[in-house]
């Protein structure tokens, strides 16, 4: 039972060092008793909203970027605007331009989606437009010849002839955006970074910084490869050519 | 100013940008809260199992607790809520809501309704106040009667304290006869002092240490995190440190006396919303005070080893010091 | 818009923050990232460009040489950054083996790209003419090839620049990112201003790189119409 006095009898301390690991307490260079106690409760949900931030970038960022190329591809001169906005944003450095958005937006999780979209815009514009472009004009010709629509012919000829382009667009865009969401930590708590810089913060603590910055490479390879495998099941005939 | 207590490790790397996110974005956390609240969640549960403590807590309006992005912070904020949820009140935990001037604006914008602070953080940072306090009660006070001026208040102090301090092997302390940082006087340049890079320009800092003790050593830069390597390597002879780093448990450094206060005073205590109070009712700054008045230097070095070094996580360490205080 | 006010101040200030002497200046800052980002862009440049312009030469490798930017930008910076120095201890060693391990991907990608890409029909007329293999690289290829290899060594130029604000976060001090990373020291006015400098920065490097890159493409190429249909390798960014 606590007694009223406690203070003045000083605290009761428990002897954290009986659950420590030596592995751990040493830093030794990786320590799996430490991955298998923390994977849930710390790895596990950094990883989901690692994902989570990423997935929502990438598919904002090809609704706009495929709105923006399809408009440019019908109107030509929209294309450099476009390309010198999106190259502009694409250039700003990643800590930089998440600073920047705190200051209008706030250190939240929009600010982090705008950066993260905004660095996927010219990747997927420019690949979506040069896959609608490369498109020869004979076969838009020929589906004229069989009597479709404009909208048909961009429907059923021309974006799946620039599938390959849009998905090679599309794997640069995740790969990147991946590599991208660990700064996200510097304005808002979320991702890979959060553990990373947990792990710099404590010696550094060499099992969490592998971990962590493992895991987020290691997202970015299986995605990549995930893509390349999506990409062949929707283009058979393209097997042979991948980007 | 003292940076450090406002975001320790934000002078080694990080931002205390890291934690302006959270600050604000607390609403939004669809990913950041989750493992916070169940951890707490989780911890309210298992309490309740042991069925000691009664719940005057129960029915009262639910709170939210922030913390500062550094272990201490983590520790300290899982501390206040446990003990809270075991009580009965409703606490959702957000941890590494930023620094000083973030979280104090998370509290003033109703985002939360109380937080750990340093009291010294407090007065510098918060209240911008240039005037050093004259003692660890004197600067209580004057947080409090600065926080009552703006809607919040201060609750009961902890014993420990964390400021910086001056630490030296005890091989050379005991050559040099070093007691307090006024012995160091005679060394003169002829000794090594260690510090992060602003610790050469702070008041409580080189600065300080000149203008008070008339100390006058040779500055070397060292990082943060290799303060120790570097005085067990005998790079320097003096380093800047905290009193609350686990490394000083054990006996392996010697921490000098610092009777003129050059590093101020940095006892903890909650920061609470005067309206919360208020709604709480008179159990919930009675729990928090039980809280504080367990947290001794030794007990939160301890605490800090455990989450820092052993790299437990600062909910299970936390709940582990409540059951063992009968807080739990 | 305030916070924007307060930020040009800063800048203004050439970084200084009331009450804390002795903090570095933002000039000082911008010259040490440039300086910290140059070793590495060069060091990047002597070994990726021969790499990749002699697998372009002789046409092989492809699959590596273009796979090699994809894993190259999995690469986040920060882990890079955070690995190297679980292993090695962080210091400028370590920051420019991360600014070399993020900038030499792109270097040979494009630059395996651009002698890769050379014409076929002009390289045999090259060997119909009796030139040498060197003589062909030399005064055929590379000629023509320069103009893309540059583009690779400005991507990885602006890589870099980003990566070594980033270095700040994982504790190495000596760049603007610094001022980002320490709000502590200089409240968020010092961070939205250092952060509008580093854009600034980037911007000038890509811009003052778009220049040179232009001035080194011969004017043929700058007249011929852009080949179609083919993927450009996108240039990437760091994190």
């Amino acid at each position: 039972m606590a007694s009223v006095s406690l203070a003045a009898a000083g605290p009761v301390i428990p002897d954290y060092s009986a659950q420590s690991s030596s592995c751990v307490v040493h830093n030794h260079l990786f320590c799996t008793d430490w991955i298998s106690h923390n994977f849930s409760p710390i790895l596990w949900p950094a990883l989901r909203q690692h994902i989570l931030l990423a997935l929502a970038a990438v598919a904002i960022g090809f609704a706009i970027s495929m709105a923006l190329a399809l408009a440019a591809h019908r109107y030509r001169r929209l294309e450099r605007p476009t390309i010198l906005v999106t190259t502009f944003l694409y250039t700003i450095p990643s800590l930089a331009l998440f600073e920047l958005l705190v200051a209008p937006v706030g250190p939240n999780v929009f600010s982090a989606e705008i950066a993260l979209v905004s660095y996927t815009l010219l990747i997927l514009f420019r690949n979506i437009l040069t896959g609608l472009r490369a498109v020869p004009a004979e076969v838009l010709d020929a589906a004229e010849g069989m009597g479709m629509s404009r909208r048909q012919a961009l429907w059923r000829v021309e974006l799946p002839l620039a599938l390959p382009a849009i998905v090679a667009g599309l794997r640069i865009a995740v790969v990147t955006i991946i590599a991208l969401a660990t700064i996200v930590y510097t304005i808002y708590d979320a991702g890979l970074g959060v553990p990373i810089h947990t792990a710099l913060g404590e010696g550094p603590f060499k099992t969490e910084l592998i971990a962590a910055g493992g895991l987020a490479i290691l997202l970015a390879l299986l995605s990549d490869a995930l893509l390349v495998g999506v990409q062949r099941l929707l283009t058979p005939w393209a097997r042979t050519r991948a980007s | 100013m003292t940076g450090r207590r406002m975001g320790r490790r934000s002078n080694v790397m990080v931002s205390a940008t890291a934690a302006l996110a959270l600050a604000l974005a607390v609403g939004l956390a669809a990913c950041g809260s989750s493992s916070s609240s169940s951890s707490s969640s989780s911890t309210s549960s298992s309490t309740a199992a042991g069925g000691s403590s009664s719940t005057p807590g129960a029915g009262k309006p639910p709170i939210t607790l922030g913390d500062k992005n550094f272990a201490e912070e983590n520790i300290l904020g899982a501390l206040y809520a446990q003990a809270l949820e075991a009580k009965g009140f409703k606490v959702t935990l957000k941890d590494n809501v930023g620094s000083s001037e973030i979280i104090y604006k998370a509290l003033s914008t109703g985002r939360i309704d109380m937080y750990p602070e340093y009291t010294g953080v407090l007065l510098s940072a918060v209240a911008e106040q240039k005037t050093n306090p004259t003692s660890a009660e004197a600067a209580a006070q004057e947080a409090k009667t600065f926080l009552e001026k703006h809607g919040s208040t201060l609750l009961d102090t902890t014993p420990f304290y964390d400021s910086d301090a001056l630490a030296t092997l005890p091989s050379f302390a005991t050559k040099n006869n070093l007691k307090s940082i006024a012995d160091l006087k005679p060394l003169g340049k002829k000794a090594m002092l260690g510090g992060a890079p602003e610790f050469a320009t702070r008041q409580e800092g080189v600065l300080g240490l000149k203008s008070e003790y008339g100390v006058d050593l040779t500055f070397k830069p060292i990082a943060i995190e290799l303060a120790y390597k570097a005085l067990e390597s005998g790079q320097v002879d003096v380093q800047d440190v905290f009193t609350t780093d686990a490394q000083l448990l054990g006996g392996k450094f010697k921490v000098l006396e610092d009777p003129k206060h050059v590093f101020g005073f940095q006892n903890v205590a909650p920061v609470v919303k005067q309206s919360v109070l208020a709604a709480e009712g008179p159990a919930f700054a009675e729990t928090l005070n039980k809280v504080s008045a367990l947290l001794t230097i030794q007990a939160i070095q301890q605490m800090n080893k455990a989450v820092s070094i052993d790299k437990q996580s600062a909910a299970t360490v936390a709940k582990q010091f409540l059951a063992a205080n009968g807080l739990g | 818009m305030h916070e924007f006010i307060e930020a040009f101040k800063f800048i203004a200030h050439n970084g200084a923050v009331a009450g804390r002497p002795g903090l570095p200046t933002l000039t000082h800052l911008a010259l040490e990232t440039l300086r910290v980002g140059a070793i590495g862009v060069a060091i990047s440049i002597v070994i990726a460009v021969p790499i990749g312009v002699w697998l372009g030469h002789v046409h092989r490798g492809s699959f590596v040489a273009i796979n090699l930017g994809n894993i190259g930008r999995a690469l986040p910076s920060l882990a890079v950054l955070a690995i190297g120095d679980a292993f090695l201890g962080l210091g400028l060693t370590v920051v420019e083996l991360a600014l070399v391990i993020l900038a030499v991907p792109p270097i040979i990608t494009n630059s395996y790209l651009a002698v890769d890409g050379v014409d076929r029909d002009l390289v045999d007329a090259a060997k119909g003419m009796g030139m040498s293999e060197g003589e062909i690289l030399r005064r055929v290829e590379l000629p023509l090839a320069v103009p893309l290899i540059f583009a690779g060594i400005r991507t990885a130029a602006v890589f870099v620049v980003s990566t070594t604000t980033i270095a700040s976060l994982a504790g190495f001090s000596g760049s603007l990112g610094d001022v980002i990373a320490n709000e502590t020291s200089y409240h968020f006015s010092g961070v939205l201003g250092a952060a509008i400098c580093v854009a600034a920065l980037a911007l000038a490097v890509e811009g003052a790189l778009t220049l040179v890159q232009r001035a080194l493409t011969p004017r043929g190429l700058l007249l011929a119409e852009p080949r179609r249909g083919r993927v450009r390798v996108a240039d990437a960014m760091p994190a």
